[in-house]
C-alpha cells in the first residue's frame, strides 16, 4: 500500500514539476523573420511590419467583433493595414495582417506565428508561405486546405477573414 | 549413482571463466538512466506547454512514453538472461516484474484519458466527441485501444486476490495476451506519437530497443534450451523415492560445466513424455552440478510432479537455465551458516557441498516439523563428516515465542557467532519470514542475509 501511493504521488510530482518547467518559457516563433508576401507594383510589399496596426488593440485575440474600420468609405487608393484577431489553435498561435486598398488585398504578413512544438513549428514554416500566396491569388480567404497543416491553415482563415471584415473587405 | 553424488568430493569449479552478474543496484540505475532518456526524448521535442489542454496532453504523452519503455523492460527482466538472473535473481526480478507490471497498467490507463481529456480541451469538444474522434480518424489508436482492454484485463487477472481464484496455468495463459497488446500498441506510437512522428532517430532507438529484447527472450526462452538438449543430450538417468513426499530425479548428459550451472540455482525443467512435455516446472538442483550428471529432488504435491514417479530412463528433458542469485558468489564473510526446511534443503544442499569454506567454517540448520519430513538426511551427515561442517536438525511443531527452533535465542545458543555470518535461507514463506526476523534480532545485518523464494 505504501508503494502505491509513493509510486502515484513520486510520478503525478514527477509530471508536474515537468509541465511547470516547460510553461514558464515562451512559445517558439518560426525561425527568422515572420513570412509575408504582397502583390507586385503595390506600395507595401517588403516590410509589412513597419506599418502599426490599425485594428486596436490585438493582443486580446478573443474580441471579436470590434466596429468596422472608420476609413471604409474614404478615398479607393488609400490602403489601410489591418490586424486580425489572434487565434488559438491546439499546436499555437496565429496571426495575421493585411493591408488592402479598396477590396484588393495588397499584402498579407504574419504577426504571430508560434509553435508548442518543435513539430508545429516545422508544419508552420512550411505552410506558411503556401497559405499567403494562395490569399493572394484568390483575393479571398477561400482558399484550400494546406495537406499536412489544418489546424494552422484554419487557425490563419479565422485570422485573415477577422483582419478582412474588419478592413470592410467584401 | 546416489552415493556417487552423495560424496561430494573436492568442490569442482565448473566455469571456465566467472559467469556475469549484474548488481541489482546497477540494474536498477540503468533502467532509471533509460526512463530517464524517455523523458528527456519528450524535454527536447517540446518547448512551450501553455494552457490546460495543453498541460493535459503533454502528461499523456509523457505518461504515454515512459509506458511503451517500461513494458520492454517488464520483458528484459523476464527474459531469462544470464547476468540479471545471476547477479539479481530469479525471484527479484519476479518481484520487479509484478510491481512494475501494476505500474505500467496504470500509466497506460492514464496516457489514454490524459490524451482524450486533452484533446478534448483543445479542439472545445466533449470528451465522448473526442474518443471517437481519436478512435477513426487517428492512425493505429483502435489497435492500441485493443491492446489496452487487454493490459487491463490481464491486470485484473493477475491482482492478487483474482490469482488466487485462477489456476496457476490459466493465469499463466491469459498471461501471454501481453506480448499481443505490446504488438498491438507499437504501431500507434510512431504513427501519432509527437515524439516520433518527425524523428527517425528516435524511432530507430526505440525499434532497437523493442527488437533487441525480443531477441533476448527468443534466444534464452525458446532457443538456447533446445540447442542445450541438442549438446549436451540430457536425458533422464534415474527416479528414486526419497521419502513419502520427495522424489530426486537424475539427469545425465555430456559436457554439462558449459551450462555453467551453480549449486543453489534451479532450472526449469520440461520432460517430453505425453503429459509432460507442455510444463516447464522450476527445481533447484539438490546436489552440486557435475559434468555428467545432475539432480533435482521434488515434493511430490501436484499432478506435474507426481508424474515424474513414472519418468523412464532416457526420457529426453529441456532444461531451462540456469536461474537464480542464490549462489556462493552472494557471500560476503569467511563463515557461513546454511537454513533449509521443507522443500527449500534441495538448493541449501547443493551450497553445503560446494560453498567453500575452511574447517568448521560452515554450519547447516535443518528445519523439519516431522522426523520423516527429512530428506537427504544420510547425504547431509555425510558431508558433514567429509568438510568438517556442523550439522542441526531442528525437529518438532512449531513453538510461540523464545521456545521456537527458530527464535533468536535458539539461534543464538546454536551458533554464538551467528552475527558474525552469511546466512544463506531457504524454505516456505512462513518459516523464512520468522527465521528473517530472528536473524535480525541475532545480530545478522539484512545484507548478510541471502534468501530464495519459490513464490513466483
Amino acid at each position: 500500500m505504501k508503494r502505491v501511493l509513493l509510486s502515484t504521488f513520486g510520478t503525478v510530482a514527477g509530471l508536474i514539476a515537468l509541465l511547470t518547467f516547460k510553461s514558464q518559457g515562451h512559445p517558439l516563433t518560426t525561425t527568422g523573420a515572420l513570412p509575408s508576401a504582397g502583390l507586385p507594383g503595390s506600395g507595401s510589399s517588403s516590410t509589412p511590419t513597419t506599418a502599426p496596426p490599425a485594428g486596436g488593440d490585438t493582443s486580446g485575440g478573443s474580441s471579436s467583433a470590434p466596429p468596422p474600420a472608420a476609413s471604409s468609405s474614404s478615398a479607393k487608393a488609400a490602403s489601410r493595414t489591418v490586424a486580425g484577431d489572434a487565434v488559438e489553435t491546439r499546436y499555437g498561435v496565429v496571426q495575421v495582417q493585411v493591408t488592402v486598398s479598396g477590396n484588393r488585398i495588397d499584402n498579407v504578413s504574419f504577426l504571430q506565428l508560434t509553435a508548442f512544438d518543435g513539430r508545429s513549428q516545422e508544419i508552420n514554416g512550411a505552410a506558411a508561405p503556401i497559405l499567403l500566396q494562395e490569399t493572394l491569388s484568390a483575393q479571398s480567404a477561400h482558399i484550400d486546405n494546406v495537406s499536412g497543416a489544418s489546424y494552422t491553415t484554419d487557425g490563419y482563415l479565422q485570422s485573415l477573414q477577422s483582419a478582412l471584415d474588419k478592413a470592410g473587405v467584401r | 549413482m546416489a552415493s556417487a553424488i552423495s560424496q561430494g568430493t573436492a568442490p569442482l569449479h565448473l566455469s571456465p571463466s566467472r559467469p556475469l552478474r549484474l548488481d541489482p543496484r546497477v540494474a536498477l540505475g540503468m533502467i532509471a538512466a533509460g526512463a530517464l532518456a524517455v523523458i528527456a526524448l519528450w524535454w527536447q521535442d517540446t518547448f512551450f506547454v501553455q494552457g490546460l489542454g495543453d498541460w493535459l496532453t503533454n502528461a499523456g504523452r509523457i505518461t504515454g512514453l515512459l509506458a511503451g519503455y517500461a513494458v520492454v523492460v517488464l520483458l528484459a527482466l523476464m527474459a531469462r538472461v544470464p547476468a540479471l538472473e545471476r547477479g539479481v535473481g530469479t525471484d527479484r526480478l519476479a518481484r520487479w516484474h509484478a510491481m512494475g507490471g501494476r505500474y505500467t497498467v496504470c500509466l497506460s490507463v492514464a496516457h489514454t484519458l490524459l490524451i482524450i481529456w486533452g484533446y478534448a480541451v483543445a479542439a472545445h469538444t466533449g470528451v465522448v466527441h473526442e474518443t471517437g474522434t481519436l478512435l477513426t480518424g487517428y492512425a493505429d489508436v483502435m489497435m492500441a485501444t485493443v491492446a489496452l482492454g487487454l493490459l487491463i484485463a490481464v491486470g485484473i487477472a493477475s491482482a492478487r486476490a483474482a490469482r488466487r481464484r485462477l489456476r496457476y496455468e490459466t493465469w499463466h495463459f491469459v498471461h501471454l495476451y501481453t506480448y499481443l497488446a505490446i504488438a498491438l500498441a507499437f504501431s500507434h506510437q510512431f504513427a501519432t506519437g509527437g515524439d516520433f512522428v518527425s524523428n527517425l532517430k528516435a524511432r530507430v532507438l526505440w525499434s532497437v530497443l523493442y527488437v533487441v529484447v525480443a531477441a533476448l527472450l527468443v534466444w534464452y526462452r525458446l532457443l538456447a534450451p533446445v540447442r542445450d538438449l541438442v549438446r549436451h543430450d540430457l536425458r533422464v538417468a534415474g527416479v528414486r523415492r526419497e521419502t513419502a513426499e520427495m522424489v530426486s530425479v537424475y539427469v545425465s548428459g555430456r559436457n554439462l560445466e558449459a551450462m555453467r550451472a551453480e549449486s543453489g540455482q534451479f532450472f526449469r525443467w520440461r520432460f517430453l513424455t505425453r503429459g509432460l512435455w507442455w510444463a516447464a516446472n522450476p527445481y533447484s538442483l539438490s546436489a552440486a552440478p557435475r559434468p555428467d550428471l545432475l539432480r533435482i529432488t521434488v515434493k511430490v504435491a501436484g499432478d506435474h510432479s507426481a508424474a515424474l514417479l513414472n519418468l523412464q530412463p532416457g526420457t529426453r528433458v529441456i532444461a531451462e537455465g540456469p536461474s537464480g542469485g542464490f549462489t556462493a558468489a552472494r557471500r560476503r564473510r569467511r563463515r557461513v551458516l546454511l537454513i533449509g526446511g521443507g522443500v527449500g534443503i534441495t538448493p541449501i544442499r547443493a551450497l553445503f557441498e560446494t560453498i567453500p569454506a575452511g574447517t568448521s567454517d560452515i554450519t547447516l540448520l535443518y528445519r523439519a516439523n516431522r522426523p520423516e519430513d527429512l530428506v537427504l538426511k544420510h547425504e547431509l551427515d555425510e558431508l558433514a563428516q567429509h568438510r568438517r561442517a556442523h550439522v542441526h536438525y531442528l525437529v518438532g511443531p512449531i513453538k510461540r515465542g523464545a521456545n521456537d527452533h527458530l527464535s533468536a535465542q535458539r539461534l543464538r545458543a546454536l551458533v554464538p557467532d551467528i552475527a558474525d555470518r552469511d546466512v544463506f535461507l531457504c524454505g516456505p514463506e512462513a518459516m523464512m519470514s520468522v527465521t528473517r526476523q530472528s536473524l535480525e534480532l541475532a545480530g545478522v545485518p539484512t545484507r548478510h542475509i541471502h534468501s530464495e523464494s519459490f513464490v513466483f
